[in-house]
């Protein structure tokens, strides 16, 4: 039996009633850093004052950003983990994250990520607790691994549709659900259309945001709205995973209301250059969003640097977690088209609450040129560029203003 | 120290001279200096040379400086400070010439910008002034350096977008009758305001033109200064000021520090204020800057600027002439020619041979703000000697 302490959410704002869309500056690493950050405030909310024990990172999407070069790395700092807990890189859907999340060690973190392009797009990350912590207990139930794979996507090809949806239904998730053989009815089903997973559940299933990695958890999620524990199932083409939630665990929804994808303009042009000396000088307290605290002196400085802004010390600095909220100081909004980079964007400089540090950062989650002088908002990591191929992960602010209408939703269930 | 003249002064016309490379830009702007030096000038009087570029187009700059304009024979350096780098050659000549090391030295500014394509201009230029890890990577493009601080800027002051507007209209207006001037057309405050947006808060009139080409400057000492004219412009004062480089570590975005530094030090070594000014040629690469540079040369009192340009004080006719040769707005602004220029300007305003004179003018400052709006230029000319 596996105990579920917390499980965290993450929706980009932008999308249609069909779903939700990336951001120009998302992709499956911000994503899955949202809904674990989300998972793991719920967890500390939940329970003691202490950051939650987590020993182990699993990291399911079928959209990693990079397949050599690492995700693992970003991932971890993104999240504020230390460098030495173990991050798996796995590809796969709903089932392959209830396998995971059914028989995970205490402390494991189970991140599912849909991340593609055409959407629908989401992410949701579940604590398995450290030792005897508090939550509810999840355990599998059964498992059928077959292939139908009527959608399918080569390494480096682009993706084939078969499209033959009775096949699909019959062939595929009727019979995986056949062999599972359940002694009751699901109460949520992931990875299904609304009205297929409806006529398969007792009583009605909310719907899903997502069908791919992160809708399993988002089933898991859902159970608030069901009111209580059951059987949970998720599908893929021919295969299915069953899991019995005892519960309805602690949840933590970072979903903004939505807004219309913004009309914007790309650029064709040469590769952004990178450094790579400088991206790893810069990395640590780039992407964990630290300042470098004087020794002497304890000024705080973003990027840190060799000689204090204060009192010109350089006997050394050591790396401090800044605050996440800010107030815009100055903002501007570039329209000229920018190649390599969509342009509408808003920079904003941003004042951090309680200490005597700026930001230089880009504007995320609003319509660009909507953020005024004086609006608040939060911190939060995002894929600044592309460059020469390599994502560039920073932190820009998610105005106050563009989460406020949401607050209900937004609020701990 | 000697004192320092300006002599001979030339340039280019600014423009996109997409069929001359700076080869031809150099000698053509050193060749014009050279013809309008009253009493002639034997190139072999020349000493040294300083030479302001920030990009160099083809190969090595003082190479080709030295090269194109038959100077083999004399020391060249190559002065980079950012859009300070004009102001700056002309101080680190004038210091040369002051100390008695020379007689007689070259100073030229020059830059090709209109030479890579247009998409990949901005990368290029990017890398010039941004941190590579934190601000490269957000495309920090030229106009939003500056908006940045203008956008506080319009917070904190009575100042608004009409007020951008009527620098740029001032200017606009100012380069008519400059024929080395890339933009000799009209605009109105209206057209200014419904132009397309480039970075909110500033529209396309808000913004310098890119512009190629090249100027060229004499400066001599005291002692030989008769060998050439009867009618020289004096070095009065020269200074420089910096700043921290990145946005986030400065404190108030509605002032340049550089600015206000540069021009106390070189007030200073006027021995002047800047009441003294009768006409001055102010760093207008975005209309806003020409507004808070007002304040920080001390034109204006603090949040003041907005009252000189509603009130026509720095148009021709006006108490103060800010930009008669159109400034950077409108006669263009190849970064390392910039400073030159104004100074080529500057010197034929105080001869009272400008396109565009200020009726009387004696004395006159040149600045350059720069990196972007961490370094800072100030050059003080005088046709009196002091």
């Amino acid at each position: 039996m596996t105990t579920v302490t917390a499980v965290g959410t993450y929706l980009p704002p932008w999308g249609s009633a069909r779903g939700r869309v990336l951001g120009p500056d998302e992709d499956a690493v911000t994503l899955a850093v949202a809904a674990a950050r989300a998972a793991l405030e719920q967890a500390t909310t939940a329970g003691s004052a202490t950051a939650p024990d987590v020993r182990r990172v699993v990291f399911v999407t079928r959209e990693l950003p990079l397949l050599v070069g690492g995700n693992a790395a970003a991932l971890l700092a993104g999240i504020g983990l230390p460098d030495d807990v173990p991050v798996v890189e796995q590809v796969g859907g709903g089932p392959a994250v209830f396998d995971t999340l059914g028989g995970a060690e205490a402390g494991t973190l189970v991140i599912g990520v849909d991340a593609a392009e055409s959407g629908p797009v989401g992410a949701a990350a579940a604590l398995v607790a450290a030792g005897d912590g508090a939550g509810v207990g999840v355990e599998l139930v059964g498992r059928v691994v077959r292939s139908l794979p009527v959608l399918s996507r080569a390494n480096g090809g682009g993706a084939r549709d078969y499209s033959d949806a009775r096949l699909e239904r019959e062939r595929g998730v009727g019979v995986a659900i056949e062999r599972l053989d359940l002694t009751d009815k699901p109460v949520v089903v992931a990875g299904l259309p609304a009205k297929q997973a409806r006529a398969l559940c007792a009583g009605v299933p909310p719907t899903l945001p997502t069908t791919g990695a992160s809708a399993a958890l988002f089933a898991v999620a859902a159970l608030a709205e069901v009111g209580g524990g059951g059987l949970v199932l998720a599908v893929e083409q021919g295969s299915a995973t069953a899991l019995r939630v005892d519960g309805v665990p602690a949840v933590r929804r970072d979903e903004p209301a939505l807004l219309a994808p913004e009309k914007l303009t790309r650029t064709p042009g040469p590769d952004i250059a990178i450094s790579l000396a400088a991206y790893e000088r810069a990395f640590d307290a780039k992407l964990r969003w630290d300042a470098g605290a004087c020794d002497a002196c304890g000024t705080l400085a973003l990027p840190p640097r060799r000689r204090c802004l204060n009192c010109g010390s350089e006997d050394g600095w050591s790396l401090t977690p800044l605050p996440r909220t800010g107030e815009v100081y100055t903002v501007v909004t570039v329209h000229v088209p920018v190649p390599g980079l969509p342009t509408p964007y808003s920079l904003a400089i941003v004042q951090l609450d309680g200490v005597d540090v700026r930001a230089l950062v880009k504007v995320t989650g609003a319509p660009a040129g909507t953020v005024q002088i004086g609006d608040r908002g939060r911190l939060v990591l995002r894929r600044v560029a592309v460059r020469s191929g390599i994502p560039d992960y920073g932190y820009a602010l998610y105005p106050d203003a563009a989460t406020a209408a949401d607050a209900g939703e937004g609020a701990v269930r | 120290m000697r004192r320092v003249a300006v002599v001979g002064a030339g340039m280019t016309a600014f423009g996109e001279h997409f069929g001359l490379g700076i080869k031809e830009l150099l000698p053509m702007a050193v060749s014009e200096m050279a013809a309008h030096v009253d009493k002639g000038l034997n190139r072999d009087d020349i000493q040294a040379a300083w030479f302001g570029e920030l990009t160099t187009s083809d190969g090595f700059p003082t190479g080709i400086l030295a090269d194109t304009c038959g100077l083999l024979d004399i020391p060249v350096t190559r002065v980079e400070n950012a859009c300070a780098t004009g102001n700056d050659a002309v101080r680190n000549a004038t210091y040369a010439v002051a100390s008695g090391a020379f007689d007689v030295v070259l100073v030229v500014g020059a830059d090709k910008v209109r030479e890579s394509s247009a998409r990949s201009t901005f990368w290029e230029w990017a890398g010039l002034t941004r941190d590579m890890a934190w601000d490269y990577p957000l495309g920090l493009v030229a106009p939003a350096n500056f908006a940045l601080h203008v956008a506080r800027y319009l917070h904190e002051s009575p100042a608004t977008k009409e007020h951008l507007a009527m620098v740029a209209v001032k200017n606009h207006k100012h380069a008519l009758p400059n024929p080395k001037a890339q933009l000799r057309y009209e605009i109105t405050v209206e057209q200014a305001l419904n132009a397309p947006v480039v970075v909110a808060p500033f529209n396309l009139y808000d913004c310098t033109p890119q512009s190629d080409g090249a100027a060229a400057l004499l400066l001599v000492s005291e002692d030989v200064v008769e060998r050439y004219t009867d009618r020289p412009v004096w070095v009065r004062g020269v200074g420089l000021g910096l700043d921290r480089v990145m946005h986030q570590h400065k404190k108030d975005m509605t002032t340049f520090p550089p600015t206000v530094k540069a021009s106390k030090a070189a007030y200073a070594m006027a021995g002047i204020g800047p009441e003294d000014i009768d006409v001055a040629e102010v760093h207008d690469c975005f209309t806003g800057v020409e507004l808070i540079s007002y304040e920080d040369l001390g034109f204006a009192e603090k949040f003041g600027a907005y009252k000189l340009i509603e009130n026509g004080v720095t148009s021709i006719g006006g108490a103060k002439p800010v930009n008669p040769s159109g400034g950077l707005k409108a006669k263009g602004h190849p970064p390392g020619a910039t400073g030159v220029a104004q100074c080529v300007e500057l010197f034929e305003q105080l001869r009272g041979e400008a396109a565009n004179q200020v009726d009387g003018a004696r004395t006159a400052l040149a600045h350059n703000i720069g990196g972007p709006t961490a370094v800072s230029a100030v050059t003080i000319l005088s046709s009196q000697r002091g």
